[in-house]
C-alpha cells in the first residue's frame, strides 16, 4: 500500500461513518526485530498490520473503535460500534471535546528512509554477527536488539483533514556482559538504519564494563553525571509529568503554577521539536494537527505546557499538536520529540573533571513517579555505574537507587555535553510509534542515592 | 469506557485479528512472522518470513531440541455468568456515571475518573507438536479514582486499585460485585484527608500490607525472579535477570517458613488462566516456593529444556502479533493462619499499615525494591491510628521475605488482577493475577523517601 492507499482506505472508512463530524486513521505498521542474548540469536519477529480507527463526534462526546480486518464489512462493523459509543456518551449530556480541528498545512520532514524501510533480514544478520565479534574480542557476551520499522499514516476528517506520513525508525542495543555480571550499554536510534555502526556500539558497551570489584556507595546526595541515555529517561518522564496540557489544566502537574518562573538551572533549554536533525519527525499529531516546534523550559524558565484539542479546550486555548491518540488520548497530551539543548563541555571527561568525589550513571532502570506534582521519581542505574574521585572515573560502583526530583535535578544542573544524543527504549508496547528524546550528557549537584544494590 | 467530571471522556472499541507463525531454526533461535492476512496465502508468507528472518541471523551454538509434548487438543473457555457484550452501553455507562458523581462535592476533588473494560479473545493454536485446540477468555473489571489537590499537594486514592482497577476472568458479575459506588464517597474523602496527613515517618518498623500491595510485592519480587528465561539470561537486554540460579531450586531459602508461592494457570477468575499455554502445555499447579525454599521455576518448552526438566506451562504471547515468552500466570502467596487483618495489627505496638500501590521499582535482578502506596496507616498499640501521606518502604528481597512473620488465613486471601506486566521486545503486556491476604513483616525501611 503507498500513501494514497493508506488515504484512500481512510477516506473509505470515512464514508461508512454516520456522524457529522468523523474522522478516519489508518496505520500500516511493517517491522523487523531481531533479538539476542549469549551473543547468539534469540528471537526474530515480523510484524505487517494495518489498523483503522474511526473517531465519531455526537454533542461533544468521542466515540472510536478500530479493526485491522480492512474489508467493508469490518469497516461498516467498527463504523457502527464508534457510532453507538459515541451516543451512548452523549445521552448522558453535552460533553466537553470541542470538536475536530480544521485542515492546516504541514510540513515535509526528513524522517523517512527508503533502504529502511526494506526490512532486509540481512541488515540484521550482518549487525548481529558484528556485535558478536566485537563483544567476542573483549571476552564479553552480547544481548540486545537490532529493530526497523516503517509506519505509514493517513488521517481524513469531516473538517477536511486529507493528511499522508511516512516514517522509519532504527535501533540497535548492545548489553556487553562478562563471566561476572557485570554489563555496559550503548544504544543508536535513528531514522535510518545506516545510521547503525554495530561493531562500534558493541565496543562502547564493552568499554563500559569493569574488570574491577565494584565498591558500594553509601546513601546521600552527590555530584553526578547523567550519560545521555539517563538524562532521556528523566526527561522522559519529565514530559509525562510536568508538560501534560491536561494534567496541568486539572492542577495535577508538575509545572502548576510555576509557568514563566525559574524551575531549571539558566543553562537548560527544552523544546518539542519534531522536525530537529536526529529526532524521530513527524508531520501531525493524532487528530492530524500540524507537528511545530515549541519551547518548554527556555533558559530555565518554564514556557509552556503541550496540549491536544480536548486538553486545549480546558485550559481555554490551542492545540499544540500533542494528541496521542484520536479524539484525545484518555490520559491527556505529550511532547514526543523533546529536545534538549547542548552546553559547553566536549567530553563526558570534561564533565568530570570537577568533581572531587561523585558518579557516573550510564543509564537508569524500572524508574516510575513516586510524587507527580514534585516529579519525584524512583528507580536504580544499570549497566555502568562508576565513581567520580579527583575529576575521574576511577572505580566501579554497585547500582544504586535514587529517589530524586527530575526538575530539582534540572535546577541543579552545572554543565551539558555539546553532542546530543537520541536515547529511545524502542520497546513497542502496542503499536510502533517510534519516539525519543534528543539530549546531551549533564553534570548536577546533590543527585540523590536513596540505596544501594549488592 | 472512562467517565471523568460528569461526562463520559471516552468509549473505545477494538477488534483486531491475525495470524503469528513461530518456527525454530536451529542455533538460529525462533522466527516468527504475523500478519493480518487471514488467508491461505497470506500464512504461507508469514510462513516464508518466519523462516527467512531467523536463517538470516547468525550460526550460534544449538540449544538443546525442545523436547516432545502431549498433543494438546480441544477447547476451552472461561466462565462468564454475564456477558458484557450482550449489555448496552448505556447500562455499562450507567454505573460509572453513578459511581463517578459520588467522587465529586468537594472543589478540592480535582478530577474523578471511573473506568471499566471487557475484552473476550478467541485463540487457536496449531502446532507441528499435533496441537490443534481452542481458546475463549473473557476479562472484565474497572475502578475509580479521586485526585484531590491544594497548594502544592496532589493525593490519589482508587478503589479497588490504581492500575486500571481489579479486573478478573470473569463476566459483567465481577464489575458488579466490585460496587464501586457504595465505596465512591470513602475514597472522595480520603484523598481529601491525605491532603492534610502527615508524612510517613522514616526508619525501621513492622509493616503490614494490604493483600493488594502484597499482590504486587510477589509480582515483582518474586514473580519475575522466577521466570526462567530471565535466571538463564535470556531477556538481559531489556526485562533483566535474575538474583536465583538455576542451581538454587531446592535449596535456596528465599523467606521465612511461613512463605508459600503457588503458580497455578487452573485458579478459576485468575487472568492467568487457561486450558493451555501459548505452546500448547496444559494448565497446572505448580509450587514454586514451600516453607520458605525455592521449589521450581516458571519456564516455556526452551527454558525447561536448558535445564532438564517439563516446561511450567508458562509461555504466553500478547496477542497474534507476539511471540511467545515466559509469563507469569496466577502466582500467589498461600493463606496462612494469622485470622484477620484486625488480629494481624493486634499484635503490633508500633508499625505502618500500607494499601493500594501508587509507585512501584526493583532493580534489574529483582533484588533491591522501593514500593509506595496511595495510603498508610499508623499503628500504635495494635490498633489502626491517624492516615499517613505518601508512605513509601525499600528492601531486600530475600531479607523482606525472610521478615514475614504472619499472613492472614484464607478468608482474607483475595484474587488480584494486573494487565500491565511489561516485558519482551516487541513489548508484550500479558495479564496475570496474584492471589494475596494482608501479612506483617518486621523491621522494614519505611518512610524513603523523605
Amino acid at each position: 500500500m503507498n500513501d494514497d492507499g493508506e488515504l484512500e482506505l481512510a477516506q473509505r472508512a470515512l464514508a461508512h461513518l454516520d456522524a457529522d463530524e468523523a474522522q478516519a486513521t489508518v496505520t500500516r505498521e511493517r517491522s523487523l526485530a531481531s533479538r539476542f542474548a549469549r551473543s547468539a540469536p534469540t528471537q526474530a519477529t515480523a510484524i505487517d498490520d494495518t489498523v483503522v480507527e474511526l473517531l465519531c463526534v455526537l454533542d461533544g462526546h468521542t466515540g472510536a473503535a478500530s479493526t485491522n480486518q480492512l474489508h467493508d464489512e469490518g469497516i461498516a462493523a467498527a463504523a457502527r460500534s464508534a457510532r453507538a459509543a459515541a451516543a451512548a456518551a452523549a445521552r448522558s449530556g453535552g460533553g466537553t471535546y470541542p470538536g475536530l480541528p480544521d485542515p492546516a498545512p504541514t510540513r515535509p520532514h526528513q524522517g523517512y528512509d527508503r533502504a529502511t524501510a526494506e526490512l532486509d533480514a540481512g541488515d540484521a544478520g550482518a549487525a548481529l554477527g558484528a556485535a558478536f565479534a566485537a563483544c567476542a574480542a573483549a571476552d564479553l557476551e552480547a544481548f540486545g536488539i537490532w529493530t526497523a520499522g516503517e509506519v505509514r499514516t493517513a488521517i481524513a476528517s469531516s473538517a477536511g483533514v486529507a493528511l499522508t506520513d511516512a516514517v522509519t525508525d532504527a535501533h540497535m542495543k548492545v548489553i556487553a556482559r562478562d563471566a561476572h555480571g557485570r554489563s555496559g550499554y550503548a544504544a543508536t536510534t535513528a531514522v535510518a538504519t545506516a545510521s547503525i555502526d554495530p561493531s562500534a556500539l558493541a565496543a562502547a558497551a564493552a568499554a563500559r564494563v569493569s574488570g574491577g570489584e565494584p565498591l558500594e556507595l553509601e546513601v546521600g546526595e552527590y555530584r553526578v553525571v547523567l550519560d545521555h541515555a539517563a538524562v532521556g529517561t528523566l526527561l522522559e518522564f519529565l514530559g509525562s509529568l510536568a508538560f501534560n496540557g491536561l494534567a496541568h489544566a486539572e492542577q495535577r502537574g508538575a509545572l502548576c503554577g510555576q509557568i514563566g518562573r525559574r524551575v531549571a538551572a539558566p543553562c537548560v533549554n527544552l523544546a518539542d521539536s519534531p522536525r530537529a536533525p536526529a529526532t524521530l519527525p513527524r508531520s501531525f499529531d493524532a487528530e492530524g494537527v500540524p507537528k511545530r516546534p515549541l519551547p518548554l523550559i527556555q533558559d530555565g524558565v518554564a514556557h509552556a505546557v503541550v496540549h491536544d484539542s480536548r486538553s486545549a479546550a480546558l485550559a481555554a486555548t490551542s492545540s499544540t499538536g500533542h494528541a496521542l491518540a484520536p479524539g484525545g488520548a484518555p490520559d491527556g497530551p505529550e511532547p514526543t520529540n523533546l529536545v534538549l539543548a547542548g552546553g559547553g563541555a566536549a567530553t563526558l571527561e570534561e564533565l568530570c573533571a570537577p568533581i572531587e568525589r561523585g558518579l557516573f550513571v550510564t543509564r537508569l532502570w524500572y524508574v516510575n513517579t513516586v510524587e507527580p506534582r514534585h516529579a519525584l521519581l524512583t528507580g536504580m542505574t544499570r549497566d555502568g555505574t562508576f565513581l567520580i574521585e579527583h575529576g575521574e572515573i576511577t572505580r566501579p560502583l554497585r547500582d544504586v537507587r535514587f529517589t530524586d526530583s527530575a526538575l530539582r535535578i534540572l535546577a541543579a544542573t552545572e554543565e551539558l555535553t555539546a553532542a546530543q544524543r537520541l536515547v529511545s527504549d524502542a520497546d513497542f508496547y502496542g503499536r510502533r510509534f517510534a519516539s525519543g528524546v534528543l539530549c546531551p550528557a549533564l553534570r548536577a549537584e546533590g543527585f540523590r542515592v536513596s540505596g544501594g544494590s549488592a | 469506557m472512562r467517565v471523568s467530571g460528569g461526562h463520559v471522556e471516552g468509549v473505545d472499541c477494538t477488534s483486531e485479528e491475525g495470524v503469528g507463525i513461530r518456527v525454530a531454526v536451529p542455533g538460529r533461535g525462533f522466527g516468527f512472522a504475523a500478519t493480518r492476512e487471514v488467508t491461505k496465502t497470506g500464512l504461507e508468507l508469514a510462513l516464508a518470513r518466519a523462516a527467512a528472518i531467523a536463517r538470516a541471523l547468525p550460526l550460534a551454538a544449538r540449544r538443546p531440541p525442545l523436547p516432545p509434548i502431549p498433543p494438546a487438543c480441544g477447547h476451552w473457555a472461561s466462565t462468564c455468568e454475564i456477558d458484557p457484550f450482550e449489555l448496552t452501553l448505556d447500562e455499562r455507562l450507567e454505573l460509572l456515571l453513578a459511581a463517578e458523581a459520588l467522587l465529586h462535592g468537594d472543589p478540592r476533588i480535582v478530577r474523578g475518573v471511573a473506568e471499566s473494560l471487557a475484552i473476550r479473545t478467541v485463540v487457536a493454536l496449531a502446532s507441528s507438536d499435533g496441537a490443534a485446540l481452542t481458546q475463549e477468555r473473557t476479562e472484565c473489571g474497572g475502578a475509580i479514582t479521586a485526585y484531590a489537590a491544594a497548594d502544592d499537594e496532589l493525593q490519589k486514592r482508587s478503589y479497588p486499585n490504581g492500575h486500571g482497577g481489579s479486573v478478573a476472568l470473569a463476566g459483567h458479575e465481577h464489575l458488579l460485585a466490585l460496587e464501586l459506588a457504595a465505596n465512591a464517597p470513602r475514597v472522595a474523602e480520603e484523598a481529601l484527608e491525605l491532603l492534610s496527613a502527615p508524612p510517613c515517618p522514616t526508619g525501621r518498623t513492622t509493616l503490614v500490607l494490604g493483600d493488594e500491595q502484597l499482590a504486587l510485592q510477589v509480582h515483582e519480587s518474586i514473580g519475575h525472579a522466577l521466570e526462567l528465561d530471565r535466571i538463564l539470561l535470556g531477556e538481559a537486554s531489556y526485562a533483566g535477570t535474575s538474583w536465583v540460579s538455576p542451581s538454587d531450586i531446592g535449596t535456596l531459602r528465599y523467606g521465612s517458613q511461613l512463605l508459600a508461592i503457588s503458580a497455578d494457570a487452573t485458579l478459576p477468575g485468575g487472568l492467568g488462566s487457561f486450558g493451555w499455554d501459548d505452546e500448547g502445555v496444559a494448565a497446572q499447579r505448580t509450587m514454586l516456593i514451600e516453607d520458605g525454599v525455592l521449589r521450581a521455576t516458571l519456564s516455556d518448552r526452551q527454558s525447561a529444556a536448558a535445564i532438564g526438566v517439563a516446561s511450567s506451562g508458562a509461555a504466553r504471547a500478547d496477542g497474534f502479533a507476539r511471540q511467545p515468552i515466559v509469563r507469569m500466570t496466577n502466582i500467589s502467596i498461600e493463606p496462612g493462619e494469622a485470622g484477620t487483618l484486625e488480629q494481624l495489627i493486634a499484635d503490633v505496638r508500633e508499625g505502618v499499615y500500607m494499601e493500594t500501590n501508587r509507585s512501584w521499582s526493583i532493580d534489574d535482578r529483582r533484588l533491591h525494591f522501593q514500593f509506595g502506596t496511595e495510603i498508610g496507616r499508623e499503628i500504635r498499640d495494635g490498633r489502626l491510628g491517624r492516615l499517613l501521606r505518601n508512605p513509601t518502604y525499600a528492601g531486600i528481597t530475600p531479607q523482606f521475605w525472610g521478615s514475614l512473620d504472619a499472613i492472614a488465613s484464607a478468608p482474607a486471601w483475595r484474587l488480584w488482577g494486573l494487565l500491565n506486566c511489561g516485558k519482551g521486545e516487541p513489548g508484550q503486556f500479558a495479564h496475570v493475577s496474584h492471589g494475596a491476604a494482608p501479612a506483617r513483616f518486621r523491621d522494614v525501611e519505611v518512610g524513603v523517601l523523605r
